[in-house]
């Protein structure tokens, strides 16, 4: 009777569940690998930036993004103009490690950001000085879940997929998983439209509405560990059914196998 | 052949059984108590799978262990049944008393059970109740139609500065959020850039569509902004909202319905008539 | 004491022994494909079982009703009873989800398992007369196990079933003339309509359960009354079968088989999460989830809707939707095709004989073929349903996948089917044991023309060459009963029957009806069993020499016997017409 108890005696039943959980995030690891680990910086909103960090912005900026983007924002056969596109959208560029890129690529993809918070804001800061506006950094508050997630199945479901595993879309392009997406982020993001992503203004959704999202992208996020155990990469049937096949028939054939044979064999 | 007596390899598989079946025990006693403070769906699973795979275990050494296994034979009579036999039931069956010998009596039999048969059949058309439209007139109208009113997933009424550029705002009939047939999208585009004209015309560049893929129905809700294209999640099919919502790529062969709208005196979208085709998949009498 | 005292019981009431005795001497032939069709047995088993305990639960009905529970996102949100109970079982009963996940795995293991026999009956030709009334039922209980599938996985009218849902309706509502009305009358109205899900409800409970249990029995009864059938080897013929007894080894295999089976889904059920509806949310008509598939049992028809050109046409005015051809016709004539099959295969070879030996798939090229092809082409359909998510997971366009995949849903089963040809033939036509063993060689041969005229014919009902003369039935008494046994001493084997009778004559009529021609002669009783334990791995050691030495014994014994019983009868047939009679048939008593 050792084996009972040592299934359900709680301190004893970490390892184990740290182990299964584990092995859990590696096997789901397949289409979240496409993503690496999350930037710890990128949750920090930065406002205001020191006076100072004018001349490192600049700096950072003729270092990094000049080469593309233009000596003053203006865009290059390389790079789009960054005259307008609002703080938000090179915070969310430059958080999320899309940008810089080393070469011309068609759909950045989310990485390490390559610069610290200061930076960051600094570079914001930098561009903004470009002129045009556009949208600021949100300011994401507590939201509630049950709001959020209908206007998650409403509005980011058909691309990012109701699990936020993330979608193929046409011509290459993808509609990335967002579990790595820090709040500030999935704001910044709504109020964008990086890339194919339509744009969602305070007309279509207002700031409590994007508090709400940004809420249930994070419980989305946190219950990565699925309920129902190992959640397959939230791929759906189709994953299910290739373990339906390779593991569940596999040693149901296998034990029929062994069964089926005569004791000699 | 197994061995006979008990002799140190049935010694042995009779350890290995009795171990399997201790641990199936323990894991019906794990399931229980996991169960009973409070549940797991993991270590319920994890124990009833230890259960049952330790009886499984057990079954099968006893099987290939202690039990005479294989080699044995079993006649198997022949599926031909002997002529005699055959026609002495064929006999039987048509004896001059016989009823299928009542040929006359048969032939009314079956006209009977036929319209019995046939009267049954009638009541299936219950599971569509009568007071519902015809299937295919069901199919072709809409809630939509001159007047009504265009709102967004919460009934609220919408604008036309409602729908910004870039963006795409899912808008139903008013009081029918949820019908089936109803949803439709609205999209700010530039007019010049339109190859060919909305089927439902537009206000200003903002023109509404079927939400409905027109290949198999899903919502062709991934607005892929810049190239002015939908996509339907389900089979991949696009449609080209610059050049009349036509499908480019994918299976489906038909442009997406559109609507024909108009700013109302209160200053919200109005739709002035139904979509110009019947929304989502095509059937028979799809016009 | 307690079951021996039962059964007399019983038995002094029902008379059961005789039937009983019979069914527990029941031979299983000794080869693992034989379990395939359990294993789908025992996995419609689990469904119920689990199935059942689901019922308590969900509430099947399109009714709005507000969730209260632990999955804060759905808390205090209206839906529709159905899925509302659906995330209630999920997060709120205990083991509730524990066992939906068990029942959700059960069905895809129960149609795989389904398709594996299928598959199994298929290439070994167990079709063949007098099965093929089995074989329609069971492509008839396929049928209804998708059927059930389908209506299962719509019934927690979540958005990724709601969206399958809607496809199907759009299926059905691209039929020519009838396809709308169709559609109305199965879901009470234009789709989504109220009606829905009770109708799914009772069809996925009642309906379809009910009938998949009558057909069940129906084939398992069929299958007592014709046996089973068995591959060919030493001993085995047209005329008997050759395995393990279902009491004892049968029964705990199978039963054996049954706990792995619940073992392996339980597994599943609790570590591996399906289907979880309370993160695709609620149907909504206006709502999308991307990636989209269905379970993988339907999505060899999702693939094809994919992968069908946008083409479509009209008839005098009406409309035949791009629908059509990959969602009716391709599943129409799929399973026009399976039932057609041995009905179609006959027509090919004019063989009208009955098969109880199996072939071995390549005793027929081309019906290993057209399998290989055949299954190569729905498998090509399948990974197209998911071309959306390859595309992602190894960052292609989706429509270049969609392209590649239209060509090779032709190429690849031509490919496949043409291969599998060849390497039946050429192991048909060689000398090698498997495809392993294969030379260039038999395949160049395999790919000319055969100059032999085929041998398909005699290979395919093996009967034992007559007069064989190592061949014969040993027949013994063992206290009041008789037991009898096989014996063919040039390959070395030997196959008790597999029952004892009360006298010898029952003996030796099933003895002539397993082996018709082969001489019968009574023996005092069966050698002695082999000494167990570790003197066994001695014997082994010396097993040649002492089985030809045994061998020689008996071969000498044997001729004395027979010349002393020729002589006896000799003697017998002067007295008597009738003795010499029984003497050839039932032998002489020694």
């Amino acid at each position: 009777m050792r084996r009972p108890r040592a299934a359900t005696v709680r301190p004893l039943l970490h390892p184990r569940r740290a182990l299964a959980v584990g092995a859990a995030l590696v096997l789901a690891a397949g289409p979240v690998a496409l993503v690496p680990a999350r930037s710890p910086a990128a949750s920090a909103p930065p406002a205001a930036a020191a006076p100072a960090a004018g001349d490192r912005g600049t700096q950072l900026y003729l270092e990094h993004c000049a080469s593309c983007h233009g000596e003053r924002g203006q865009g290059a056969q390389r790079g789009p103009s960054l005259v307008g596109v609002g703080p938000a959208s090179v915070d969310f560029q430059l958080s999320t490690g899309r940008m810089p890129v080393s070469r011309e690529v068609q759909q950045a993809r989310r990485g390490e950001p390559v610069f610290s918070a200061a930076d960051i804001s600094a570079l914001v800061d930098h561009v903004a000085s470009f002129g045009g506006g556009g949208p600021r950094i949100p300011r994401v508050a507590p939201g509630h879940l049950g709001s959020g997630r209908e206007i998650f199945a409403a509005n980011c479901a058909p691309c990012h997929g109701a699990t936020g595993a993330g979608a193929a879309l046409t011509n290459g392009w993808t509609a990335p998983p967002l579990y790595d997406s820090t709040p500030v982020q999935v704001a910044e993001a709504v109020r964008v439209g990086p890339g194919l992503m339509p744009v969602f203004p305070s007309q279509v959704l207002d700031d409590r509405q994007v508090d709400d999202l940004a809420a249930y992208v994070q419980r989305l996020r946190g219950e990565r560990l699925d309920r129902g155990g190992n959640p397959l990469g939230r791929l759906g049937p189709l994953a299910e059914g290739l373990v339906a096949w390779l593991a569940a028939l596999g040693l149901l054939v296998a034990a029929a196998r062994w069964l089926g044979r005569r004791a000699g064999e | 052949m197994s061995a006979r007596g008990p002799s140190a390899t049935e010694r042995a598989a009779s350890r290995r059984i009795v171990a399997a079946f201790g641990a199936s025990a323990a894991g019906a006693v794990g399931f229980a108590v996991t169960y009973a403070q409070g549940g797991n769906t993991r270590w319920e699973g994890a124990c009833l799978a230890v259960a049952f795979a330790g009886l499984a275990v057990g079954l099968a050494v006893w099987a290939r262990r202690l039990v005479p296994v294989g080699g044995y034979v079993e006649e198997h009579e022949g599926f031909t049944p002997p002529p005699t036999e055959q026609a002495m039931t064929a006999a039987e069956l048509t004896a001059p008393d016989s009823p299928v010998r009542r040929r006359g009596l048969l032939a009314a039999l079956g006209l009977a059970l036929t319209a019995l048969g046939a009267a049954a059949l009638f009541p299936l058309r219950s599971l569509l109740p009568f007071d519902r439209a015809r299937p295919e007139r069901a199919l072709k109208d809409t809630p939509w139609g001159p007047g009504v009113r265009l709102v967004d997933a919460a009934g609220r009424p919408v604008r036309p500065q409602d729908v910004p550029a870039d963006s795409m705002v899912a808008v139903f009939p008013e009081g029918h959020v949820d019908t089936g047939d109803a949803p439709a999208f609205a999209v700010r585009l530039e007019p010049r850039r339109f190859s060919r004209p909305p089927a439902g015309g537009h206000l200003d560049g903002l023109v509404v569509w079927s939400l409905l893929c027109t290949h198999a129905g899903c919502p062709v809700r991934t607005y892929l902004k810049g190239t002015a294209r939908v996509l339907c999640p389900c089979h991949q099919s696009s449609f080209d909202l610059l050049a009349g919502a036509r499908p480019v790529a994918g299976p489906a062969a038909r442009a997406l319905p559109g609507l024909p709208i108009e700013e109302g005196p209160d200053g919200f979208l109005h739709a002035t008539g139904d979509f110009t085709a019947p929304p989502g998949a095509g059937f028979w009498d799809s016009p | 004491m307690i079951t021996d005292r039962l059964a007399r019981a019983l038995d002094d009431r029902l008379r059961l022994s005789p039937i009983a005795r019979r069914a527990m001497a029941k031979v299983f032939p000794d080869h693992w494909s034989f379990m395939l069709g359990e294993l789908a047995l025992y996995s419609f088993v689990a469904l119920l079982l689990t199935g059942v305990y689901l019922t308590f639960f969900f509430d099947a009905s399109n009714a709005d009703r507000v969730y209260h529970g632990e999955y804060a996102p759905l808390e205090g949100r209206t839906t529709s009873a159905a899925y509302a109970s659906t995330v209630r079982l999920s997060w709120d009963v205990r083991a509730g989800l524990l066992i939906r996940q068990t029942h959700h795995w059960a069905a895809l293991v129960f149609v795989a398992a389904i398709v594996l026999h299928l598959a199994r009956i298929f290439f070994t030709g167990a079709f063949r007369k007098p099965r093929e009334l089995n074989f329609l039922i069971g492509v008839t209980m396929l049928t209804l196990a998708l059927a059930n599938g389908f209506t299962g996985y719509s019934l927690p009218d979540d958005l990724l079933s709601g969206v399958g849902l809607r496809i199907l309706t759009s299926v059905v509502q691209s039929i020519p003339l009838v396809g709308a009305w169709l559609a109305a009358l199965a879901l009470g109205g234009e789709f989504p309509s109220d009606a829905m899900i009770p109708r799914m409800f009772v069809t996925h409970v009642l309906l379809v359960p009910a009938v998949l249990v009558a057909l069940i029995s129906l084939h398992l009864g069929i299958l007592v009354r014709q046996k089973h059938s068995q591959f060919p080897g030493p001993g085995r013929t047209e005329h008997n079968l050759v395995g393990s007894r279902l009491w004892p080894s049968y029964t705990l295999r199978s039963l054996a088989l049954f706990a792995w089976l619940l073992a392996v889904l339980f597994a599943l059920g609790g570590l591996v999460q399906i289907n979880p509806v309370w993160l695709y949310g609620p149907f909504e008509p206006a709502q999308a989830t991307s990636p989209a598939q269905p379970d993988w049992y339907v999505a060899w028809g999702d693939g094809a809707l994919r992968l069908f050109p946008s083409w479509e046409f009209r008839i005098a005015g009406h409309l035949v939707p791009a629908a059509f051809f990959p969602g009716v016709v391709l599943g129409g004539v799929t399973f026009l095709a399976l039932y057609a099959w041995p009905f179609a295969e006959r027509l090919r070879t004019g063989d009208r004989r009955q098969h109880h030996l199996l072939d071995r798939p390549r005793d027929h090229p081309v019906r290993l073929g057209v399998g290989v092809g055949a299954l190569t082409f729905y498998a090509v359909l399948t990974v197209a349903a998911g071309d959306d998510i390859i595309a992602r997971l190894i960052r292609v366009p989706v429509y270049d996948l969609l392209s590649l995949f239209r060509v090779l849903v032709f190429v690849l089963p031509l490919l496949a089917g043409l291969v599998a040809f060849l390497v039946a033939r050429a192991l048909r036509r060689g000398d090698a044991a498997g495809v392993g063993e294969l030379t260039r060689a038999d395949l160049r041969r395999a790919a000319h023309r055969s100059v032999r005229p085929p041998e398909a014919d005699s290979g395919e009902s093996e009967t034992p060459a007559r007069d064989r003369p190592g061949e014969r039935i040993e027949l013994w008494p063992e206290g009041d009963l008789w037991r009898w046994r096989y014996r063919d001493e040039d390959r070395q084997v030997v196959f008790p029957g597999s029952r004892a009778v009360r006298s010898e004559e029952e003996a030796a009529s099933a003895a002539r009806l397993a082996y018709p021609g082969v001489d019968r002669v009574v023996v005092p009783g069966p050698p002695p069993a082999p000494p167990p334990g570790p003197v066994r791995v001695a014997l082994r050691r010396w097993g040649r020499a002492a089985a030809a030495g045994s061998l020689l014994l008996a071969a000498l014994l044997d001729r004395r016997r027979d010349r002393r019983r020729q002589e006896r009868e000799r003697a017998e047939q002067a007295s008597s017409p009738e003795a010499a009679d029984r003497a050839s048939t039932g032998g002489g008593r020694t």
